[in-house]
């Protein structure tokens, strides 16, 4: 059996060859200036463009880790800060109460001395009063004896009466 | 999964029965019509049905609808010896009107019989769609080009059409955000995407160094999407790949050579045209030829590659389908029906593995010729001893990558040129 047309199929034909260069060149230039232009350069922006935008989110992504850090940091410091400030303001007023109580203390002391003093002066003063008192009554008594007839007996028994008018104190 | 295969093989099925059945039905329908004793023999079988569906032609065949003839042009010079250009509607306008005449079949390789001009003769043969598939002759002077438009002329310019409207409807979604670049939205945007930015990073990019691959991507993208159309455009009823011919995948094939040749560096041509600079003139003398052979094979096989795997997959359908007609003819009605079910089967496995095809052959001719010309345009840097080191290592990375992929290609090629 002879194939008549399979020669045909691997013999390229000039006309063929012709119109598809033609056709090829054509389709080429016009893909190349309306097609590929816009749309490889429009990837190559966005691609440029999305690896921007990562870079940028990952340096805020930094940024944001360490501005946390810094607060982390800035909180720890001012808790700490805090502390010490309240663990300063208690020994102060601890202190101040110390203080405080010392002083009242001694402000009690004063014037309980001070009272004691009083006392003593006022005591002195009664005594004193009192002295002057006795004296007067033991002339006032020197004078009834002398007026009264005086014996010894007599004498004794009144200067003893007049003793025992006296406050025991 | 099952469901989801049985939708998908019943329709390549459907598909199947109508692009195949149909052409053929007229074919067994002319039996009874009865032209001149013509009957159904095993050479008609495989001349009209397989190869005759395989081949170029200059018509397009829509049985049973319709035929359409394409136009013919001849660049001829006439009996004295002017060189003009000729155009008719179609074959038939060709025959009629010009002073043509058409070969008998099978006379191609024997001597010369006299071309059929009568007008009688010519309308039987016309009747019997013969000037469709036997060569026409000019009857005084001679034709310098049959400039003619084919069928796989058209179906490739429709592959470009149909590659035209994608990526310029495309190129305008991407001209509209221009001050900021957008998401992709909707499926088409982004399948295209997906494949142009494959070609740019996974063909491109890898195979041409220093950054010039920007030069050549708008050449790399047409041809793939060329090739992956047309390829395409093969599997579907009524049309053809116009890759299925060798003077397509040729002109594909040149136009890298071309490019190679253009754009090589001064270091290529140096190695090219005077051997390895560190090897003895004797082996030089023998490896520049080898060299020389070699590019243009490498080219060569481009195209023959492209070519064999587009035509082997249609030469496979219609072979299986052409056994049905065969069976019918040796063995009687009854085996052909029980080899349609079987010959339906295998070409529905060829069909999707030819889908298959489709985009290998497109990636692997686009790969390759990236290669090619990365190889090409690729500088050695020069400076002192490092020359002769860096160029050697330069050297072997590209002879180590051709490797790769024509490992790859083969493996990957294998299922379907058996």
């Amino acid at each position: 059996m002879t194939a008549l047309f399979a020669q045909s199929l691997v013999t390229p034909s000039v006309g063929l060859i012709f119109w598809k260069t033609v056709a090829f060149l054509i389709f080429l230039y016009i893909l190349y200036r309306f097609g590929w232009g816009p749309i490889t350069e429009s990837l190559e922006a966005r691609e440029e463009d999305i690896e921007q935008s990562i870079r940028r989110a990952e340096e805020a992504l930094q940024e944001a880790k360490e501005i946390q850090a810094e607060n982390e940091q800035a909180r720890r410091d001012a808790e700490q800060k805090a502390q010490r400030i309240l663990r300063e303001a208690r020994d102060s007023a601890e202190e101040l109460r110390e203080e405080q109580k010392a002083q009242t203390r001694q402000e009690i002391q004063e014037m309980k001395e001070q009272a004691q003093a009083d006392i003593e002066r006022e005591k002195q003063a009664a005594l004193q009063e009192l002295r002057d008192e006795v004296a007067d009554l033991a002339i006032g008594a020197a004078q009834k004896i002398i007026e009264n007839d005086l014996d010894a007996d007599r004498h004794r028994q009144l200067v003893n009466d007049a003793l025992d008018d006296l406050p025991t104190n | 999964m099952i469901g989801r295969v049985r939708p998908l093989y019943i329709v390549a099925l459907a598909v199947l029965g109508v692009s195949l059945a149909l052409p053929t039905a007229p074919a067994k329908a002319s039996v009874p019509a009865g032209e001149a004793g013509e009957e159904v023999t095993l050479e008609g079988i495989v001349n009209n049905t397989i190869l005759g569906h395989a081949e170029d032609g200059y018509y397009l065949n829509f049985k049973p609808f319709a035929q359409v003839e394409l136009p013919r042009i001849m660049l001829v010079r006439t009996a004295d010896g002017a060189l003009t250009l000729e155009a008719y509607g179609s074959t038939k306008g060709l025959l009629r009107g010009g002073p043509y005449g058409l070969t008998a079949h099978g006379d191609e390789g024997e001597g010369h019989a006299d071309p059929i001009t009568a007008s009688a003769e010519l309308s039987e043969a016309i009747g019997a769609k013969e000037h469709l598939h036997s060569p026409v002759v000019r009857t005084s002077g001679q034709v310098v080009a049959d400039l003619s438009i084919s069928r796989h002329l058209i179906f490739g310019l429709l592959a470009m059409l149909i590659v035209l409207g994608i990526f310029i409807a495309l190129a305008q979604r991407y001209k509209k955000g221009h001050d900021q670049p957008e998401a992709p939205q909707g499926i088409f945007q982004n399948m295209m995407e997906v494949l142009v930015v494959f070609v740019r990073d996974e063909i491109a990019k890898p195979n041409i160094p220093d950054g010039k691959w920007r030069t050549f991507l708008p050449y790399l993208l047409t041809a793939f999407f060329f090739i992956l159309v047309a390829n395409i455009l093969g599997l579907v009823p009524f049309a053809g790949a116009a890759t299925s011919n060798i003077a397509v995948t040729g002109v594909m094939a040149v136009m890298t050579f071309a490019i190679v040749l253009l754009y090589a560096s001064t270091d290529y041509y140096k190695e090219l045209l005077t051997g390895p600079p560190d090897a003895p003139v004797l082996i030089r003398i023998i490896l520049v030829p080898i060299e020389i052979i070699g590019l243009v094979m490498r080219h060569l096989a481009l195209a023959i590659r492209l070519f064999a795997n587009m035509m082997g997959g249609s030469l496979i359908i219609f072979s299986l389908i052409g056994l049905v007609f065969m069976m019918n003819v040796i063995m009687g009605e009854a085996a052909a029906w029980s080899t349609t079910i079987i010959s339906i089967g295998f070409t529905v496995f060829i069909l999707l593995l030819k889908l298959l095809v489709a985009f290998i052959q497109a990636y692997v001719f686009t790969i390759l010729s990236a290669l090619f010309i990365g190889m090409a345009v690729e500088e050695h840097h020069s400076g002192g001893e490092q020359e002769v080191e860096s160029g050697s290592g330069l050297d072997g990375r590209a002879e180590e990558r051709l490797d790769a992929v024509e490992d790859k290609v083969e493996r990957r090629a294998q299922p379907t040129t058996a």
